[in-house]
């Protein structure tokens, strides 16, 4: 049992940081009707932002900050960039654009700050604590409580906002919403600000656990991908869930089956949902999204 | 003047002989080119960058001692992405290039085995740092290892562990790629030789973003001490800080790279007081402290096996040349196969038939983050 409630705690842990970058996922295919593969690499470019900005002298505070709003504004050079030029060519394009942004993105930070993985404190100077059976790491603590609150501004944001209505009716039918007066690319424009500040801040909470590294945004964002499609391409909820339910499957299928084959268990559901349930567990068919 | 078709035909035979006899004169007469496939790119990059840095220091003191055959010896480095196609392309494009006599491959057995059939088909000497023991027991003639191999760091992590710690229940841990398999395999078999087979031998897949299963693995196993065989730096600090934060402390000594700079920069203390075997430790000999030296002035970081491997290798391959007196390929490797009693940073070298140079293994221990040296095992076997 003890065993059991340490392995849902960090797979809870790890399953929070494929779900904050499944967000991501999400609110870009409903906004663009594409994937943004680079999505993964805007974790990256922010824990990379942030260890600049954490030596440049700031307090960590600041530098959270500061990387954030650097993430706010590769948004807005990334919808301008990729996506809008090519904003009236089908998905494809802007897929292969926006794989061709995450080499660009891995590369440039390789050569601008080198191949030296990096270690970034947490935010906490007490690593974790016990309770009871269980050690309960104060990052990945951390982690949990901030998807929780997202999943619950998410809500109100979407749900009881005006801004949050525009972006949802500009997923839903962007011709509907430009005659209703809503101002679709300001609502594109949001949404990626959005989704790289998500990105970003998955990528300043894991840091500290998995490292500063040039490869850190592609190992996540293969796995939050999965947890994409597992809860359901285009639905919020089902990214959480996803993510969540990947990070634990993982988790307990290498404690209890085979450590080698962790990466397999995600892999293997997510070819079983494909089969079984193309639409994920909340969302719509993917190949009538597509 | 009238043109006969015996001058034209002489003239066509010239036109096309004249830039292959000039390239050939220009080859000639310019530097002795070496190859290297070294991770640039990838995970493994940081590292690679230490590799070329070992490299060139060593070229550039063979030729302030004379060069290669009276030559200046000229590196030439293609990025092997840390992946094993990575490799086998590095390697094609090297290969291309009929100027280059010699090569140094990687210090990861899993890309030796990807770019081994090719260095057969090539047929010249490639000085590798992969510690596999197959790689030079598998009937390529052309490797020539400048490390020692796995059959000893797996004897002397067990005779270290059972003889001096006195600890006889052990857990170990490698990953799953060709490295990893046979160190751990090479660990397991010499402690089953020792009497004390291990309690837990546990696999994991490289680039693991958490290893809490692992962990509890070993902690449930009852193991009083840890064996590892890590291939990635970023693997084994995430492991490190889980092993310790999840209140794990048992002895551990870890293959080679428990000791480099990389990981130890990432782990930071959760490395403290770990042991390791390491073929590079500055104070085990005067060539290791002769590098050091070098090694500290250039670069400003500490040395460590990364740079010391390719360090060794340039020379050794340098010095082979030197003696065959030729560049022909068949030559250098009698050459080098017949070094003995060579002084390198990894220790002294003494090639055997199957191209191993190195054949033992220094124990180091980490105190608070500098690496102190304990002993030299040395096998004659």
């Amino acid at each position: 049992m003890d065993l059991a409630l340490q392995l849902l705690f960090t797979g809870i842990g790890i399953g929070a940081v494929y779900a904050l970058v499944a967000l991501g996922f999400v609110l870009i295919f409903r906004a663009t009707n594409v994937v943004n593969f680079a999505q993964g690499e805007f974790s990256m470019v922010a824990a990379y932002l942030m260890v600049v900005a954490v030596e440049a002298g700031l307090p960590y505070w600041a530098a959270f900050i500061v990387a954030l709003l650097g993430m706010a504004l590769l948004g807005v050079v990334f919808n301008l960039g990729v996506y809008y030029p090519l904003r009236h060519r089908t998905y494809l394009p802007v897929i292969i654009a926006t794989i061709g942004a995450s080499i660009l993105l891995a590369n440039s930070v390789l050569a601008i700050y080198g191949p030296q993985p990096q270690v970034l404190e947490g935010w906490f100077e007490t690593p974790g604590i016990q309770v009871g059976p269980v050690y309960l790491d104060s990052q990945y603590l951390l982690i949990i409580c901030v998807t929780i609150c997202l999943v619950i501004f998410n809500f109100w944001f979407f749900e009881k906002t005006l801004l949050g209505k525009k972006l949802q009716a500009t997923s839903q039918d962007k011709e509907m919403a430009s005659l209703l007066g809503i101002s679709v690319s300001t609502m594109i424009m949001i949404t990626f600000i959005y989704s790289a500040v998500l990105g970003g801040l998955a990528g300043i909470l894991v840091a500290p656990v998995l490292f500063v590294s040039i490869q850190m945004g592609s190992t996540i964002a293969l796995k939050a991908f999965a947890a994409t499609i597992i809860g359901g391409f285009g639905d919020v909820a089902g990214a959480i869930i996803g993510g969540l339910a990947l990070g634990v499957i993982e988790t307990f299928g290498a404690a209890y089956v085979s450590v080698p084959y962790k990466d397999g268990f995600a892999f293997l559901v997510l070819i079983a949902f494909l089969i079984f349930r193309p639409q994920g567990i909340f969302g719509e068919r993917v190949a009538e999204k597509a | 003047m009238r043109l006969t078709r015996r001058d034209f035909a002489a003239g066509i035979a010239a036109g096309i002989a004249a830039p292959y006899l000039i390239k050939s004169a220009h080859a000639q007469g310019a530097t002795i080119k070496i190859g290297m496939c070294a991770p640039v790119t990838g995970p493994a990059a940081e590292s690679g960058g230490y590799a070329i840095k070992g490299a060139k220091l060593a070229l550039e003191a063979v030729n302030k001692a004379g060069g290669i055959l009276g030559k200046q010896g000229e590196l030439i480095v293609e990025d092997d992405q840390t992946t094993n196609p990575g490799i086998v392309l590095a390697f094609s494009k090297l290969a291309s290039q009929p100027d280059i006599v010699g090569f140094l491959g990687s210090i990861r057995s899993t890309q030796v085995h990807a770019m081994a059939p090719d260095v057969i088909k090539l047929g010249k000497p490639v000085m590798i740092g992969g510690t596999d023991p197959n790689l030079t027991h598998m009937g390529n003639q052309w490797l020539f290892r400048c490390r020692p191999n796995d059959s000893y760091s797996g004897r002397v992590i067990a005779e270290y562990g059972v003889t001096t710690l006195a600890k006889k229940k052990w857990a170990v841990l490698h990953s799953t790629d060709a490295f990893g398999t046979a160190g751990g395999k090479a660990l397991t078999a010499a402690l089953e030789k020792l009497g004390a087979p291990p309690v837990l031998d546990q696999g994991y897949a490289n680039q693991s973003q958490d290893f809490t299963p692992v962990v509890l693995a070993i902690k449930q196993s009852g193991a009083d001490i840890l064996g590892s065989y890590f291939t990635f730096e970023n693997d084994l600090g995430i492991f490190a800080r889980q092993l310790r934060q999840l209140g794990v402390n048992i002895p551990w000594v870890g293959s080679p790279s428990i000791v480099n700079i990389t990981a130890l920069k990432l782990a930071g203390p959760a490395l403290y007081n770990t042991y390791g075997v390491a073929d590079y430790a500055e104070d085990s000999s005067e060539g290791s402290k002769a590098f050091g030296k070098i090694y500290r002035d250039a670069v400003k970081v500490a040395p460590d096996n990364q740079s010391s491997w390719t360090f060794d290798a340039i020379n050794v391959m340098a010095q082979a040349i030197n003696k065959a007196g030729t560049t022909e390929p068949a030559k250098i490797r009698e050459a080098i196969l017949a070094i003995k009693k060579f002084p390198g940073a990894e220790g002294e070298y003494n090639f055997d038939q199957n191209g191993d140079g190195l054949h033992g293994y220094n124990i180091v221990k980490n105190e608070k983050g500098n690496i102190t040296f304990d002993k030299h095992i040395e096998f004659n076997d």
